[in-house]
């Protein structure tokens, strides 16, 4: 059989197989299995449990479990809730200051936790009824926090990308770094919007009252958000001062969470420390069997030769390459529809990358925009999972509603790659300017 | 989070669940056994200046080992994701029937793992086969976390289809959507 037409098979069977609810990793094994068996037979399945051990076989991987310990530590505490109070404190006086403290505190949340369902469920059980209780409307409390809390995939350190950067062999520090303006561009047009459509809906007087807090009031709780944020600085400076890999580092990251958590909040019964790992092992064990499982798949895909048949073809196509971004941009939106983040990028982008760097993009430019495309498909229907996540932690608010608030936010996200392929130094520069320009 | 494992369940089961849950602890100590081993060998090489020798190795075999050992815990919490899009909009009756296929169908795939990876542990074993580092651990060690994971996984499998096909499981997911990340 031709390996296009295998190609389209196994395209086919990975839809039919993953929709039937098996858990990704066991399908993707299936799939792997199935084809390698049919077309190679019974000896080429010898290998199986060789390939799943050799591509978990990688210290940068341990950089997984180790941000993920990091992220259930500080999501476990209250200092989401204490991040939301401080910047509101602060940020009172801003126009706007309520939404911009939230959509601010998703973000530094974020970056703090790595996880997007993690950021809106600690900002936004604080975060919602607080703008709901000073007049703004439902629709732009419910939608600001949803589209905030997906900031936790692209604002470093972030799970997604150094899944990305495994599955493509790129350089996770890079990515980090690629990864922060185009964030902070996030954070800003969706302030921007949360403030117009409160205007639009007539609560401009909500959004610009603010109230006043006293200098003491706005220093006393600073001791208790500065210790994560000095971690997390303090992780991104040896990571790119060259003192340690990013394994390295988030190891002592994730024991200094785990340390400060125990001093600030006093979390140190054996039951608050379990639940912090018990979180991670069931976090980090998800995604480590699905990056076991795709090694297996992508082994298929290579050896049976689709991976090359398919990258051949799209360059024999000849079509304008923004064509082509376009038609990939597509099919990410529609991946991410249904799948998690970390799927999508392992399945997808080892066959992407050479295509998109033989069209002249740049991997990390590409990086953003893969996320950027997974952040869509986490407020979205039919999986968008921060929409469930907003849904319960403010049940009286109607599921549409929280749906029709996140939609223009989507608008902002799609905004954001338009701005990202007109200026690709956005997400270029910074990588650049730290690291020196990529060979 | 809930514990699916419930008090009217057959006696086996809540007995596959109870080590299921061994698995998982053991696989958490291991991770955090990495964390440390970790830190220590950053210690050892930039505050004492000295060479390392197992530790990178040793995190690398912990991580695979609890992956592989921690999946009957995460197949026990029901964290394992999947797209359950469909599942979700099909009658009670055919629900049970898909997820019984797909419990089979994971069952049989795991089992070949399980098979194949003996094979991989034993000639390791007969071999005396050791790793290529200095540490140059014997390599049947690492290699028992595959048949041991996947055999475990297997087993609350099944526990799963029994409950399942009993009608004392609702094949429904039971992790609350702020507790699954990414």
């Amino acid at each position: 059989m031709e390996p296009l037409t295998l190609g389209a098979l196994v395209a086919l069977f990975t839809v039919l197989v993953l929709f039937s609810g098996i858990s990704v990793g066991a399908g993707l094994l299936v799939v792997a299995t199935g084809f390698l068996f049919f077309v190679d037979g019974a000896r080429s399945l010898e290998a199986l449990p060789e390939l799943f051990f050799g591509e978990l076989n990688s210290f940068a991987l341990l950089s997984i479990p180790m941000f993920i310990i990091m992220g259930a530590a500080i999501s476990s505490s209250r200092a989401g809730p204490d991040l939301y109070e401080a910047l509101e404190r602060w940020l009172t006086r801003v126009p706007g200051g309520l939404l911009v403290s939230n959509l601010g505190a998703c973000a530094l949340f974020a970056a703090m936790s790595g996880s997007s369902p993690a950021t809106c469920a600690a900002i936004g059980k604080m975060g919602i009824p607080e703008m709901r209780k000073r007049g703004y409307p439902d629709e732009v409390a419910a939608g600001s926090i949803a589209a905030g809390g997906t900031l936790g995939i692209l604002i470093p350190p972030s799970v997604t990308m150094i899944v990305y950067g495994i599955a493509t062999e790129t350089s996770i520090g890079r990515l980090f770094l690629a990864g922060v303006i185009p964030g902070l561009l996030l954070t800003l047009l969706f302030i921007a919007w949360a403030i117009f459509d409160t205007w639009r809906r007539g609560a401009a007087g909500v959004a610009l009252s603010g109230i006043k807090y006293s200098w003491r009031q706005k220093f006393e709780i600073l001791p208790r958000v500065l210790p994560f944020l000095a971690i997390i600085v303090g992780v991104l400076y040896a990571l790119y001062g060259g003192i340690a890999t990013p394994s390295e580092t988030a190891a002592v990251g994730a024991l200094l969470c785990i340390v400060v958590v125990m001093i600030i909040y006093k979390m140190v019964q054996p039951k608050a420390l379990w639940a912090i790992l018990r979180d991670s092992t069931r976090e980090s064990v998800m995604i480590l069997f699905i990056i076991g499982a795709a090694g297996v798949f992508s082994f298929m895909l290579s050896s049976l030769f689709i991976t090359q048949s398919v990258a051949a073809w799209i360059g024999d196509l000849d079509v304008n390459r923004w064509v082509l971004m376009a038609i990939v941009n597509l099919f990410l939106l529609v991946a991410g529809f249904f799948l998690p983040p970390v799927a999508v990028i392992l399945m997808s982008a080892p066959i992407l990358l050479p295509i998109i760097t033989a069209a002249g993009f740049d991997p990390y430019w590409f990086a953003v925009i893969v996320t950027i495309n997974m952040e869509i498909g986490l407020i979205t229907p039919p999986v968008g999972l921060n929409l469930y996540v907003i849904n319960g932690i403010a049940p009286d608010i109607s599921l549409k509603k929280v749906l029709f608030g996140s939609m223009p936010f989507v608008g902002c996200m799609i905004a954001a790659i338009v701005l990202l392929s007109l200026f690709p130094g956005l997400a270029t520069w910074l990588p650049d300017a730290v690291m020196g320009t990529a060979i | 989070m809930t514990e699916l494992t419930r008090r009217d369940d057959p006696a086996a089961i809540r007995a596959i669940g109870h080590v299921s849950t061994l698995c998982g602890v053991v696989a958490a100590f291991m991770i955090f056994a990495s964390v440390l081993i970790t830190c220590q060998m950053i210690f050892l090489r930039a505050v004492m200046g000295q060479s390392t020798v197992w530790q990178t190795e040793a995190v690398i075999y912990l991580m695979i080992g609890a992956t592989l050992i921690g999946l009957p815990y995460v197949q026990k919490l029901r964290g394992h994701v999947g797209v359950d899009l469909v599942p979700g909009m099909l009658p009670a009756g055919a629900r049970k029937m898909l997820a019984v296929g797909v419990l089979l169908a994971t069952i049989f795939m795991i089992a070949l793992m399980l098979g194949y990876g003996w094979e991989m542990f034993h000639l390791a074993w007969e071999r005396n086969w050791r790793s290529e580092s200095v540490w140059g651990i014997k390599l049947w060690i690492p290699y028992l976390a595959v048949p041991l994971g996947f055999a475990l996984f297997a087993l609350q499998l099944v526990a799963d289809l029994w409950a399942v096909a009993t009608g004392h499981d609702d094949v429904n997911p039971d992790v609350a959507p702020e507790d699954r990340r990414h």
